[in-house]
Order: C-alpha cells, then sequence, then structure tokens
C-alpha cells in the first residue's frame, strides 16, 4: 500500500517536453499574470514602503528612511515583542487545545459510524467555524456581559461570584482564546476526519485482528497514514491563529490595556487607525517572516525521514 | 486444537444475498480451502469466521463457543489479507513479533523465540532489521504470514493471499504457507479462486457457487466425484465436457461409451448429461468418431485437442506421440466407471457402471 502511495505521489513521465515548451508558457501566462498583479507587486510595494516614513494624514510624501521602521520595531516601539510574545502564547496554547480536542472528538465521531442524529450532530458542529469572526465575536461579548449576558447568569445561578470576563485583565486574554477554540475546533475535527479517511481499511482491520490496543493502532496504523493531514490542518491552523483579528476587536479591540492585543490587532490599528502606512508595512514585514519561518518548520517536520533500522 | 462449525449462516447486503443459509464443519488442524469464481461469498464467509463482518442469521461456532456477535479481538484468529498489510514504521521481526507484545503470558524470551523460529521458517532471518519499504510485496506477505501465524491462535485466516503478488514470487509465498501451515497444524482457512493453488495447500475443498459450499471434500474426491455439473466445470483446466446421452432400455448409452451403463435406480428415463474430464477419454480406439480441429494447444508431453463429435465440441487430452494432426479423424472411448452422470437439474448420479 505504502509503494502504491508513493507511486501516486510522484509526478507524471514528461512526454515530449521540448515541443510543447511554447504552449507551457502560453497556458502559464494568465496564472503568472495574476500571480504578479496581485501578488508580487503589492509585496514589492509593501517592501517599499516599509523603508519610509509615511503618514496618511500628514499630507506629506513619503520620506525615505532605510532601516529606521525595523530598528524602532526591534527596539520594542509600541511593545512589539510583548505583542508577539502574547500572539505566540495565544498561536501555542490555542493551536493545542483546538488539535487535541480535534482529534479526541474526530476519534469520537469516526467510532460513532452507525450513531442516529450522527450527520446533524457533525453539520452543528461546524456551523462555529462557517460563521464569521467579527459576528462571533459580537455573539460572544454579549454571552460575556458582567450584566446580562448568558454566562454571568449560570454563575449566579450556580451561587458563584459574576465575572467581568472580557473587562477583568487576568481573564480577557483566556476568554477570547476560548472563544477561538470555540471557533476552530471543528476545523480540527475535519482534518482528523479527513485523516482517519485516508488509513486503509484493511491496516485497520489487521490491527484489530492482531489484538493491538489502541494506542498502538493509533500509532502504528492511524497517524502513519494520517500525520501528513492531520499536520497540514496544525500548519493552516498556525498560520490562520497568527493572524486573528476579526475576532477580537468586536470583543475587546485589543484591551483591557494590552491584554488581549495580538500582533495583527496592533498591525490593523497602526495602519487603519494611526495611518502609520510605512511603519505598519515594516511591521507586516516582520509578521511575514516570523510566517515563514514556522512554515519552513513545518515543512522540515514532515519531510524528516522516519528513523533507519 | 479447535474446529469451526457453521449454523444456517446467512449474510445479506441490502436485498443481495451474499451468504445463503450455510451448514458445514472445518475440521480442526486442517487447510480448509474455500474456492469459488468471484462473487460466490468465500471471502464474506471468511469475513464472517474473522468477525469482520456479523452474520445476518445463524451461528459460527469456534471450538464449540458460539463466536458470531463478538469482535475479532475477542476471537482467537490470525489473518493475512489480500494486500499485504505492514506496520510501515516497524522491521520484519518488530512486524511479526508486534502481535505478540500485547499476549501477556509470553515472556520477552518466548516473543523472541518465536520470532527467531518464524524467520527461519520463512527463510528470511538475513531480513530480521529490515524495514519493510526495501521489500517487494512477495516478501511482505511472507512477514504477513508469519505476523498471523507466530501468536499461535487456533484459526489462521487467509484471504486470497497471493492475488497481488508477482507470479515469481508467488510459488515461493506458497512454499512457505505450506511449511508454517504443517508445521503449527492450526486450524486453517484460505479462500482462493486458483484452483491449482486449493489442489496444493488444502486437505479438504470447500467448493461455493452463489453462496452456498455446493461440495467439501478431499481435492482429489472432489475433482474425480464432482457432485454438481458446476464442481465439474470449475474445477479442472479445462473443466468436464458435457454431452447429451439417451436412455434406452433401461441403460444409458452413447457413442462414446466403451459399453452401455444401467440406469440407476429410481431415476427417470430423461434428459441426462454425461461428464466426462479431457484426460479420461482415451483416442485411437471406440466407436465414437470425430474430426480435430486445428485448435491444438501442448502441454509439456501432451496435447489438449479440440474434436469436433456430431453437433458437439469436446476436448480431449493425450500423449503427444498418440494425437492425430488437425483435419484427421479420430476414433475415441471412454470406460464407464470413470464418467458421472448429471440429472437435469445438474446433480451428480450414483451409478453402478461395470467397471
Amino acid at each position: 500500500m505504502a509503494a502504491l502511495a508513493d507511486t501516486a505521489a510522484l509526478p507524471p513521465p514528461r512526454r515530449r517536453a521540448d515541443s510543447h515548451r511554447g504552449l507551457v508558457f502560453v497556458l502559464l501566462a494568465p496564472v503568472l499574470a495574476f500571480f504578479v498583479v496581485f501578488n508580487t507587486i503589492p509585496l514589492l510595494w509593501l517592501l517599499g514602503l516599509s523603508f519610509h516614513s509615511f503618514s496618511l494624514t500628514s499630507g506629506q510624501p513619503p520620506e525615505f528612511v532605510g532601516f529606521r521602521n525595523y530598528v524602532q520595531l526591534w527596539m520594542g516601539r509600541n511593545n512589539f515583542w510583548g505583542d508577539l510574545q502574547r500572539t505566540f502564547t495565544f498561536v501555542g496554547v490555542g493551536v493545542t487545545i483546538q488539535t487535541l480536542l480535534g482529534v479526541g472528538l474526530g476519534l469520537l465521531f469516526w467510532g460513532s459510524r452507525t450513531m442516529p442524529g450522527r450527520r446533524l450532530a457533525l453539520t452543528l458542529l461546524f456551523a462555529p467555524m462557517v460563521l464569521t469572526p467579527v459576528a462571533t465575536g459580537t455573539f460572544f461579548r454579549f454571552i460575556y456581559d458582567p450584566n446580562f449576558g448568558a454566562l454571568n447568569q449560570i454563575l449566579l445561578g450556580l451561587g458563584l461570584p459574576m465575572v467581568d470576563f472580557l473587562g477583568n485583565p487576568r481573564t480577557a486574554f483566556w476568554a477570547v482564546l476560548a472563544v477561538d477554540c470555540w471557533m476552530w475546533t471543528p476545523f480540527m475535527i475535519l482534518m482528523t476526519l479527513a485523516a482517519l479517511g485516508s488509513v486503509p481499511r484493511a491496516e485497520l482491520e489487521a490491527a484489530e485482528i492482531d489484538r493491538l490496543p489502541f494506542r498502538k493502532r493509533f500509532t502504528l496504523v492511524i497517524l502513519h497514514h494520517g500525520k501528513f493531514i492531520l499536520m497540514l490542518g496544525i500548519l493552516l491552523r498556525t498560520i490562520d491563529s497568527f493572524k486573528t483579528l476579526d475576532l477580537i476587536i468586536p470583543m475587546t479591540k485589543g484591551g483591557p490595556g494590552q491584554q488581549t492585543r495580538l500582533v495583527a490587532v496592533e498591525l490593523n490599528k497602526q495602519a487603519f487607525e494611526s495611518f502609520n502606512m510605512g511603519f505598519s508595512s515594516a511591521y507586516a514585514v516582520y509578521l511575514l517572516l516570523v510566517s515563514i519561518a514556522m512554515t519552513s518548520i513545518f515543512i522540515f517536520v514532515l519531510n524528516l525521514r522516519r528513523r533507519r533500522g | 486444537m479447535v474446529d469451526i462449525v457453521l449454523e444456517g449462516v446467512t449474510k445479506r447486503f441490502g436485498a443481495q444475498v451474499a451468504v445463503d443459509h450455510l451448514d458445514t464443519r472445518f475440521a480442526s488442524g486442517e487447510v480448509t480451502c474455500l474456492l469459488g469464481p468471484s462473487g460466490c461469498g468465500k471471502t464474506t464467509l471468511m469475513r464472517m469466521i474473522a468477525g469482520l463482518e456479523t452474520p445476518s442469521e445463524g451461528r459460527i461456532l469456534i471450538g464449540g463457543r458460539d463466536v458470531a456477535g463478538l469482535p475479532p479481538r475477542a476471537r482467537d484468529v490470525g489473518m493475512v489479507f489480500q494486500y499485504p498489510v505492514m506496520y510501515p514504521t516497524l522491521s520484519v521481526a518488530e512486524n511479526i513479533e508486534e502481535p505478540l507484545r500485547h499476549d501477556r503470558r509470553l515472556s520477552a524470551d518466548e516473543r523472541a523465540r518465536r520470532v527467531d523460529e518464524m524467520l527461519d521458517v520463512l527463510d528470511m532471518r538475513a531480513l530480521r532489521d529490515a524495514l519493510i519499504d526495501e521489500l517487494n510485496t512477495g516478501l511482505r506477505q511472507k512477514v504477513a504470514v508469519g505476523r498471523a501465524v507466530a501468536r499461535h491462535a487456533e484459526v489462521v485466516l487467509f484471504d486470497e493471499p497471493t492475488t497481488n503478488i508477482e507470479v515469481d514470487s508467488k510459488l515461493q509465498l506458497i512454499r512457505a504457507i505450506k511449511s508454517v501451515t504443517s508445521r503449527l497444524r492450526q486450524t486453517i482457512v484460505y479462500v482462493t479462486h486458483d484452483q491449482t493453488e486449493a489442489m496444493t495447500l488444502a486437505d479438504s475443498i470447500a467448493l461455493m457457487e452463489a453462496g452456498r459450499i455446493v461440495q467439501q471434500d478431499a481435492p482429489r474426491a472432489l475433482y474425480a466425484a464432482p457432485r454438481t455439473r458446476f464442481a465439474g466445470w470449475f474445477l479442472g483446466n479445462p473443466g468436464m465436457n458435457y454431452l447429451p446421452v439417451a436412455c434406452r432400455d433401461g441403460r444409458v448409452e452413447a457413442d462414446i461409451l466403451s459399453a452401455p451403463i444401467p440406469l440407476p435406480a429410481g431415476v427417470q428415463a430423461g434428459a441426462l448429461t454425461l461428464g466426462v474430464r479431457p484426460e479420461w477419454i482415451t483416442v485411437g480406439a471406440g466407436r465414437a468418431e470425430g474430426v480435430v480441429t486445428d485448435r491444438v494447444i501442448g502441454i509439456g508431453g501432451r496435447r489438449l485437442l479440440t474434436v469436433r463429435h456430431g453437433g458437439e465440441t469436446l476436448r480431449i487430452k493425450c500423449a503427444a506421440a498418440e494425437a492425430p494432426p488437425p483435419g484427421a479423424p479420430v476414433r475415441f472411448s471412454v470406460p464407464p466407471d470413470r464418467v458421472v452422470l448429471f440429472d437435469p437439474e445438474g446433480r451428480a448420479l450414483e451409478h453402478g457402471a461395470p467397471s
């Protein structure tokens, strides 16, 4: 089976490449043009801007300042490192919880193929993922509301003290993180179900007949076949989580203080509230580098050859 | 050692009946081959014995214990699949050892001893630490056989294990299966659609057609005395020749018969069919006359002739030296004690032919 999968992953053999070279370029041209216009040019524009001081409100033309924006960020202007650290915590803790919950729930769903109402349960479970984050954020602001929020009503009913979840600096970060998990755990369930779907049935049956305990079936069979899809899910989630913005704005706008100010929130503020285009461009370039670094680590991990015997 | 008893076992997939009220017994310590064309229900039957399918009706008794509702892990079975199923991150020895690890009764020494024994029997000692990636499918399937057998399960099931193996590894694999099974004397059920394989491996063949076992016998007996027309046709390469015969004065006559056969007691004179295997016919003498067509196939020192005989086409196997050239007339006959008579429903009749 593994051999089969390996051959399937290989590109088809190249045929008469020379005679088709012209055609290849013609066919590629639209995609290349699209990529250059919408990807390369804006990226270069961003790079260029990041070396300038340019405020949309000052009325002055952009002024070349070299690496000043980068140096200022590096020196900690606007508490850049604090925001970055907070973001890493948000991503690390959030994606870990979502992965563990997602894999666990995914396995439960997968094992309940004959359960009545399974389809309805799956549909409901995926609803949070489909909602727009701004709506989710607004919606949870009401749930968390200290005076008439549903959550505090429950606490009250249980005889517990009321908590201003989003206003209290000790709870705000975790309250926001909880909403992120509520929203994105279904995505990891989906990826887990996809990963489980890629496991050949015969191998699961063989493991069952060989009387392997669940732990061994999971590591030897399920993870072996499903790890690529799972890692892809974690990678997508990590990149996406790193850019979390629209969930936070309606809930806390980064507050209280800076407790929920993630890098994307601050970047958004610098660019579209303070209009510091040069500074925010440098900020964006830093974040791009971090994203590239994270992606590279994932690809490296995925390509790690397994141990040689 | 345990036997497997099936009582009224039925499996339906929707409206389709895959296995239809089977009652039979697979003897303990023997190799029983489930043989039949694709879609006859043999794999479904085996999967029910393994516990991978639940029968719609009936009981499956392994060593007297009804296991029909139990999951595979609660039955003591090993299984080899159509594709070599491996744990690809483990080495050859680790693959064989893995199922043993979860049996608390086995000490580490005992496990190591069994793995070594298995590698010896499979002739794979040199590949002990090889990774699965480095093996071809034939070798992988040998490892799978070792893994299924090493646990010393009471029942071992083989689901067409040679189907997806390259021809040159096939014989090796069959030899390995043979030596492993004869050494441990486990109760073995082996599914195949390859009659040569069944003839080589089986102590007993259960021939299946459309969800039923039509005949269960030792290979030679099944070959020599098929109980249905289907059995006569399915076994042998090519299968039996069938000729319509007439009954006159309480006797069955045909020009191919060297002597008439008395009609079996209690059988109505009617449209009977005479079945004869290609190699049972002798050429050179007899009342029957035919013409050799140009479809002649050489099999070693023998020839397979296609002979036109009236409106019928017969296949005859004979020594190359006796074979007439294409287009030539040929005389042939068959002794009455070799032929099988079938009634209009295709069931074999007992007949007291003079020998």
